[in-house]
């Protein structure tokens, strides 16, 4: 792990309107770093706003307020071309619903990833094959999504995810849909290919065994991200 | 090339959507060409006929029943009297009438027999350029005749053969006049001889007048003032032998084109609203794209060459039936004046023109729909279920 961080977000705010409620704020004035190479892990109960943070710091999404610094780039004063060039290249996306393209086979979901960039044809042929053989569905690579179990799917999502060689790899409840065995499975497996190839993990989540597998903890509850928490502190039966 | 890979798998696993977006090309295309291509070969049904001698109308008058047992004033099947040839001097007063030429018609059992003025070598019963051996007549001919070469070889006729109809006549032509005219005859002999042998003796008298207009455009308004100068009088224009001969519902080429181009506007509206269709069934994967790197440039390739495949497809298979179902109905253009598939080829600027028209439909479906795809948001179109 690195000293430097990649990701600087600061003092950041996503309100949204929701018809008789008025505005809410899915995220209230929370700011972090994360340091190159490290495994953070937010929690919180679901509606605490850990997805809309995610999505802030992907840049999926545009804060209301405050700012994200993702490898040096500011987010809010990127055109939305150069949004797209960050999304393709520095970041990959675990989703908690694996969201593949159900028309397409396992490959072509992890091709699709690939299928923008300058890579030839042939190469990002093998990469795909290489990732789903790294994610252990090498003799499923020609099945569709709706053909893999909950654990394949999102192992192919993660073979996506990583398809670019993204410097940071979001991981949106990525155990949400799967039971604890897969889930411990695919986050052995995130955690095993981060630290192979350096990569830093933002993980948001409510299941309290991702503890095992992060470097760092932090809260999250009703839109407010806490202060760092000791590991040993979270209850994994709070949430 | 990232679209078109993918557009190629899409369209295939989306078969029910691919399907009824081809089908709407498919029809428009069809249509186009069969009613081009029909009212091409409309149109030509119904100047061939006429044009071929030289001719814009027929001038008659129409008889009820046939007029004598010993033969019959006839045009085109018609019976028809006989009236002073020296009326033709008045219906070349009327506007737009550059010439009536005088022909006598006559059938005996089932040889007929016309009388022509040879002087008149532009418009005539027969003409000049029909001759294939032998000579054309001339003003100063007598029992000479003209031979049709159907007639001339079923009866073993030569130059120099004697044919007979109300007297004997010297074979000094072989003609070949196509089935398309409708003055063609068994036998030409010069007008005052026909006149002069009938046993009706219809000396001066003619029972056609053939009439050139002097613009295709005044056909239908002159046949219209000769009838009204001359009540008893019909006239013959070149849509009306085509309307007694042939069952296609009868239009010109600008209104095909008319209703192509209304039915092409459909297609693609047909197409697009499809395609938004698609586009909102899409949403979570659009987003889906989008969130892992997908450029609004590449979302928008992606929809505008599903649709470009989809309009190919349509294009082709629309070029294909409309060719096929254009030849069915010119196919059934026809009766006396000849099938109209002799007349209409295929035409690779047309077959190029539908194909175009469904390329250039598929590319605005595409490029509407896929605006509607580049406004989504991409966080708001994975929450879509």
């Amino acid at each position: 792990m690195s000293n430097s961080n990649i990701i600087e977000a600061s003092n950041l705010t996503k309100t949204y309107r929701k018809g008789n409620v008025g505005e809410v704020k899915a995220v209230d004035d929370a700011s972090l770093e994360v340091k190159e190479g490290e495994f953070l892990t937010i929690f919180g109960p679901s509606g605490s706003g850990k997805t809309t943070l995610l999505n802030l710091i992907g840049g999926l999404d545009k804060p209301t307020k405050g700012k994200v610094t993702l490898d040096g780039l500011e987010l809010s004063k990127l055109n939305e071309a150069k949004l797209v060039k960050v999304r393709r290249e520095k970041v990959g996306f675990v989703f908690q619903a694996f969201n593949l393209i159900p028309t397409f086979s396992a490959l072509e979901n992890v091709q699709v990833a690939l299928a923008p960039t300058s890579m030839p044809k042939n190469e990002q042929l093998d990469r795909a094959v290489e990732l789903l053989e790294l994610v252990g569905l090498k003799q499923r690579i020609n099945h569709l999504p709706a053909e893999l179990s909950a654990g394949e799917q999102q192992r192919v999502a993660i073979a996506r995810a990583f398809a670019n060689k993204p410097k940071v790899l979001l991981l949106d409840e990525p155990t949400g849909n799967l039971d604890t065995k897969t889930g411990k499975e695919i986050l052995k497996m995130c955690h095993k290919a981060s630290k192979d190839q350096g990569q830093t993990v933002v993980a948001v989540t409510h299941a309290g065994y991702v503890k095992s597998y992060t470097n760092r903890l932090l809260f999250m509850r009703d839109g407010k991200l806490f202060s760092e928490m000791p590991k040993d502190e979270i209850q994994e039966e709070e949430y | 090339m990232i679209s078109f890979s993918y557009a190629f798998k899409e369209i295939r696993r989306r078969k029910y959507r691919t399907a009824v977006n081809i089908a709407g090309v498919v029809i428009a295309i069809s249509t186009l060409i069969t009613l081009v291509m029909a009212a091409r070969g409309w149109e030509t049904c119904t100047t061939v006929p006429l044009n071929s001698i030289g001719t814009d109308i027929i001038y008659i008058y129409t008889a009820p029943v046939e007029p004598s047992n010993k033969g019959c004033y006839i045009v085109n099947h018609l019976f028809s009297y006989p009236f002073n040839q020296t009326l033709l001097t008045e219906i070349e007063q009327v506007s737009n009438v550059e010439c009536a030429v005088p022909i006598l018609m006559h059938r005996s059992r089932a040889l007929v027999l016309t009388g022509i003025d040879p002087s008149e070598t532009q418009t005539n019963a027969v003409l000049p350029d029909s001759v294939i051996e032998g000579r054309y007549l001339t003003p100063d001919d007598g029992y000479v005749a003209l031979v049709d070469k159907e007639y001339a070889i079923l009866n073993n006729l030569t130059l120099g053969s004697n044919v007979t109809y109300a007297a004997d006549f010297e074979v000094i032509g072989i003609v070949d006049v196509s089935s398309t005219n409708i003055m063609k005859s068994h036998i030409y002999v010069n007008l005052p001889v026909v006149q002069e042998i009938l046993p009706e003796k219809p000396i001066g008298l003619i029972n056609i007048a053939l009439v050139r207009t002097s613009s295709p455009n005044t056909v239908e308004q002159t046949a219209a003032e000769l009838e009204e100068k001359w009540p008893d009088s019909s006239t013959l224009t070149g849509w009306d032998l085509a309307e007694t001969s042939s069952g296609i519902i009868q239009m010109n080429e600008d209104t095909a084109w008319n209703i192509s181009i209304a039915l092409s506007v459909i297609a693609v509206l047909f197409i697009l609203k499809s395609q938004l269709g698609n586009v909102a069934e899409r949403t979570k994967e659009i987003g889906i794209l989008k969130a892992i790197g997908w450029s609004n440039t590449n979302v928008v390739n992606q929809i505008v060459a599903e649709s470009l495949l989809q309009g190919v497809i349509g294009g082709l298979v629309g070029c294909g039936v409309g060719y096929i179902f254009a030849m069915y109905v010119l196919s059934t253009i026809g009766g006396e004046i000849g099938g109209a598939l002799n007349f209409v080829t295929v035409d690779p600027l047309l077959l190029s023109l539908g194909f175009a028209i469904a390329i250039v439909s598929g590319i605005i479906a595409g490029v509407f729909s896929s605006l509607r795809a580049t406004r989504l948001s991409p966080v708001e179109a994975i929450r879509k279920i």
